[in-house]
C-alpha cells in the first residue's frame, strides 16, 4: 500500500476526531455508571428537522438549486412513487440515522442522496459490495481524466 | 436457493397510488377520541429511535383545533409498518405555555402543530 493511500488515512482518522459533537463536557469513554437518565436521553435523542432546539444564530444565505440536487430529489421521489420506501423512512434515515455530526455538517442534499444508495443496499436493490465495487470504478475513471457524465467533463475536452 | 428476506416492496404505493397519502388511510383509525375545542396535554412518550413530536410541545397542554387526518404515526411509518392508523390532530399552543421565557408583550402569539392521537391525553 503506497504511502500517499496511508497518509490520507491517518488524516482521516484525524479530522474524524475533531468533528466529533461539542458537548461541552468530557465525554470521552464515559464509565456506564456516569451516564445518568439526562445523559442517557440526550445521547439517544433523534437528529430532526421539527425545531425547538438552541443554537447559535447561523446567517441565512438564499442559494439557488444546482442540478445534481434537482436530480437527488427526483431520484428520491421515483423511489417513493415505486414503493420502495415513504416519506418517512427517508426521513428517518437521513436525519436520524447519519448520526447528528452528519445531521449538521452535511449538505443538505447529500444526505438525500447517501440515503437513496442507503436505502437501496438496505432493501437489497443492490448489494454493498457492487456499490462499492462501483464507487471505485468511477473514482479509477476520475483518476485517469475520463470525466463522471455532466457533472465532470474529461481533461481532454 | 435464495436466503435473502422477502417483503412486499410496493405496498405503500399499491395502496396510494391514485389516491394521495394519507387520503389512502381514510377511515381506517376508527372513531376518534377527542373533538375541535378539546383541551389536551401531550404526553412525555419514549423518544427513542424515532418521533416526530416535538420536544418543546411535551407535557404542554394546548387546544385541538381541527380532526386533520387519519395515517399511520410517524414512529411506525418510519420503518415501513402502516398496520396501524390513527388520528392527526391539529392542536393550537400558546407561545407562553411553549417557552416559559418568551415576553408578555406578545402573549397573544400562538403555534399549532399536528400530533397523532397516541400522544394526547385529556387536560
Amino acid at each position: 500500500m503506497s504511502s500517499s493511500i496511508r497518509e490520507e488515512v491517518l488524516r482521516h482518522l484525524q479530522t474524524t476526531a475533531l468533528l466529533q459533537p461539542a458537548l461541552h463536557k468530557q465525554t470521552h469513554a464515559p464509565s456506564p455508571t456516569e451516564i445518568d437518565h439526562t445523559l442517557y436521553r440526550a445521547y439517544t435523542r433523534t437528529p430532526h428537522d421539527v425545531g425547538g432546539e438552541p443554537d447559535i444564530p447561523i446567517e441565512y444565505q438564499e442559494k439557488e438549486e444546482e442540478v445534481w440536487e434537482l436530480n437527488t430529489f427526483a431520484t428520491c421521489e421515483c423511489l417513493a412513487w415505486r414503493g420502495v420506501w415513504t416519506a418517512e423512512e427517508r426521513r428517518r434515515k437521513q436525519n436520524v440515522d447519519v448520526g447528528q455530526t452528519a445531521y449538521l455538517g452535511m449538505p443538505y442534499y447529500g444526505r438525500w442522496l447517501m440515503t437513496a444508495a442507503r436505502i437501496l443496499v438496505d432493501k437489497q436493490y443492490v448489494t454493498l459490495t457492487e456499490l462499492h465495487n462501483k464507487l471505485h470504478e468511477l473514482k479509477a475513471r476520475v483518476a485517469a481524466g475520463q470525466g463522471l457524465g455532466e457533472y465532470l467533463p474529461p481533461n481532454n475536452k | 436457493m435464495s436466503h435473502k428476506p422477502e417483503w412486499d416492496r410496493a405496498h405503500h404505493a399499491k395502496i396510494a397510488t391514485g389516491i394521495g397519502d394519507p387520503q389512502c388511510f381514510k377511515g381506517m383509525a376508527g372513531a376518534p377520541k377527542f373533538k375541535e375545542g378539546d383541551r389536551v396535554r401531550i404526553k412525555d412518550l419514549p423518544d427513542l429511535f424515532y418521533t416526530r413530536t416535538m420536544t418543546y410541545t411535551r407535557g404542554a397542554t394546548g387546544t385541538i383545533v381541527k380532526l386533520v387526518y387519519e395515517s399511520p404515526a410517524a414512529e411506525d411509518e418510519a420503518f415501513g409498518n402502516e398496520d396501524h392508523v390513527e388520528w392527526f390532530y391539529s392542536i393550537v399552543f400558546t407561545q407562553k405555555e411553549l417557552w416559559p421565557e418568551y415576553s408578555d408583550t406578545f402573549s397573544n402569539d400562538t403555534l399549532e402543530t399536528e400530533i397523532p392521537e397516541r400522544y394526547l391525553e385529556k387536560a
